[in-house]
């Protein structure tokens, strides 16, 4: 794709240099538009319960899966509330599910003094076979057992069960159904050629500067200076960058300063600074060139909860003096050309990842949209905003591009849904990792990885 | 016996903006107030809150009494730490249809803290 139209020129290279050298104007943005904004917070208000936000999140979602329940196990259906369940009774009940973990962290437990128990050290994933699925709708709750895969099912999530009340109490589920892709929205997409790279996990301010050269190259062949004019000309046609979060490392995180005296840490300067600096270069060097879209992550410099802020831009000093450069919310949400982009820094779906037996990336990132949400998870496990008038991870339309950063691998898959949805799913990779970044053409919705690797020590180059 | 003297007499009480327009003295705000203090908080509303204007009257037990129901029907949510005003208009948005009057009533009393207020178990904060 993108290199095939590249290699034809490369000798292009070993020819004398022609008199006038050709321009490549980039290919000009026809329309951009912003729709993040109910990932924008205005004012802050912690004093709230979350209790608000997952009444929210029923509400909101019940209708949508009453209707996929009645399509799905027929018309004539009994939906009924808990408090109205009849044993023996078939019947289907909507609710928020809840998955009793024994060996989810628990803060209650860590600071119990009378256990003397040392804190639980992170697990790569918390699930047991001994953990319990139970739903809970506006006034009960109930366990499920049956037709249900424990493992796979995390905190949060709003289902439809059809089944029936036993005798001891439990709740028999002999099928279960999600939202569902939500409603597609019409396509408007180019009819030429237009990419967009998306990159994540630059991870400025590591100890190793491995990662260094390689984004330097992507800084290089994204603003043309790289390769011949095959290449030039191909990245040219590269009309926005989208850096999903964790632009710094997790190195800058140390919180050793915090516990030294404070004499001895006077004239140490916080890791982070430095990465800064040279996040604000890097920016500067692309935007220049390309709009860029820079989204917050789990190490960067903004808040912790979810939906996460736009990196203030008087950290940027030199980049935020141009109009290329958009810092954007932790779930971003924007309309490419017509083409619908929505994604996340990865918080979710790793967060899934240690709570479910799902293993795979890829997967989880089709399960939430095929639930409806984009975290479900989200107060529970991952810090989140107490909204309480509505619930914005709620996807009431389908996006285009679904994507999630800082995955361990790069994988793309395009879905198609039953009433004409096409997503394109991409999990872009950890750049500080994999020095891979992704292509994505808005024309066809295909996806391709393209990596930068400099000369490792154990490589014969 | 003479009538006991005041201090009052000799300094009169001045209305002072203190943080939330609070008289001097009340360590605790308005979330401690409870409805049977009402009468007695009566008397520090009017020196606090001269702003308003004069004709407005203090909701009826009636109401206040469903408005109460309204916070305590769990079809519209959690009452906590929202206004009943943004409860209502949460209710609307979902489509559970709350009833117009309670609207009204908040509306034509919005300076009154113990009605567009969150209702709050005693003591405790929202």
């Amino acid at each position: 794709m993108f290199s095939e139209q590249a290699a034809p020129t490369a000798q292009g290279l070993l020819a004398p240099p022609s008199a006038e050298p050709p321009t490549f104007p980039r290919v000009p943005v026809l329309g951009y538009l912003d729709c993040s904004q109910p990932f924008q917070l205005g004012e802050r208000s912690f004093s709230r319960q979350y209790a608000h936000i997952y009444a929210v999140r029923l509400a909101g979602m019940r209708p949508g899966l009453e209707r996929c329940a009645r399509s799905q196990w027929g018309n004539d259906i009994v939906l009924r509330k808990l408090s109205e369940l009849q044993a023996g009774e078939k019947c289907c009940v909507v609710g928020t599910l809840f998955k009793a973990m024994q060996l989810q962290p628990s803060i209650l437990q860590e600071i119990s003094e009378e256990h003397n128990l040392v804190p639980q050290p992170p697990l790569p994933k918390y699930i047991q076979p001994s953990d319990e699925l139970i739903l809970e709708d506006e006034l009960q709750r109930i366990k499920l057992e049956g037709a249900i895969d424990v493992q796979r099912l995390v905190t949060g999530t709003i289902l439809a069960v059809y089944g029936s009340e036993q005798d001891d109490g439990r709740f028999l589920v002999e099928d279960h159904c999600f939202a569902d892709l939500p409603p597609p929205l019409p396509w408007n997409g180019p009819s030429s050629d237009r990419f967009v790279l998306l990159a994540s996990g630059l991870g400025l301010g590591s100890v190793s500067g491995e990662a260094l050269l390689s984004t330097q190259l992507l800084v290089d062949m994204v603003t043309g200076q790289l390769g011949a004019e095959g290449e030039q000309s191909c990245a040219a046609h590269i009309i926005r960058i989208i850096l999903a979060g964790n632009l710094l490392s997790q190195n800058t995180q140390s919180r050793d300063t915090i516990n030294k005296a404070k004499y001895l840490t006077k004239k140490t300067q916080a890791a982070s600074v430095e990465a800064v600096k040279m996040l604000d270069e890097i920016l500067l060097q692309l935007s220049t060139s390309v709009p860029v879209d820079v989204m917050p992550g789990e190490f960067d410099p903004t808040n912790y909860t979810l939906p996460q802020q736009p990196l203030h831009r008087c950290m940027l000093p030199l980049a935020s003096a141009y109009t290329t450069l958009h810092l954007v919310t932790n779930p971003y949400q924007a309309n490419l050309d017509g083409v619908r982009f929505l994604g996340t820094s990865g918080q979710n779906i790793s967060d899934i990842f240690k709570y479910s037996s799902m293993d795979d990336y890829l997967e989880i990132l089709e399960w939430t949209l095929q639930a409806g949400h984009i975290s479900p998870t989200a107060p529970d496990t991952l810090g989140c905003y107490p909204f309480y008038k509505s619930d914005p991870f709620i996807l009431t339309e389908c996006p285009h591009v679904y994507f999630c950063g800082n995955a361990p691998h790069f994988q793309s898959k395009l879905l198609q849904g039953k009433e004409g949805q096409r997503v394109l799913l991409v999990t872009v990779p950890d750049f500080s990792a994999t020095q891979t970044a992704c292509l994505v053409n808005l024309r066809d919705l295909t996806c391709q990885p393209i990596t930068f690797s400099g000369f490792g020590a154990d490589n014969e180059d | 016996m003479e009538q006991p003297r005041r201090i009052t007499d000799s300094f009169p009480r001045r209305l002072r903006r203190r943080g939330a327009g609070r008289p001097p003295g009340r360590l605790k705000d308005k979330k401690d107030k409870k409805e049977k203090d009402k009468d007695q908080d009566k008397v520090q509303v009017k020196v606090r809150d001269c702003s308003r204007s004069p004709s407005q009257h203090p909701p009826d037990p009636a109401l206040l009494e469903m408005l109460r129901r309204f916070d305590l029907s769990w079809e519209y949510g959690p009452c906590t730490g929202i206004t009943r005003l943004q409860r209502w208009e949460r209710a609307q948005e979902l489509g559970l249809s709350p009833p117009g009057p309670i609207r009204e009533a908040l509306l034509e009393h919005r300076d009154n803290p113990d009605v567009t207020y969150r209702w709050v178990w005693d003591g405790m904060g929202g």
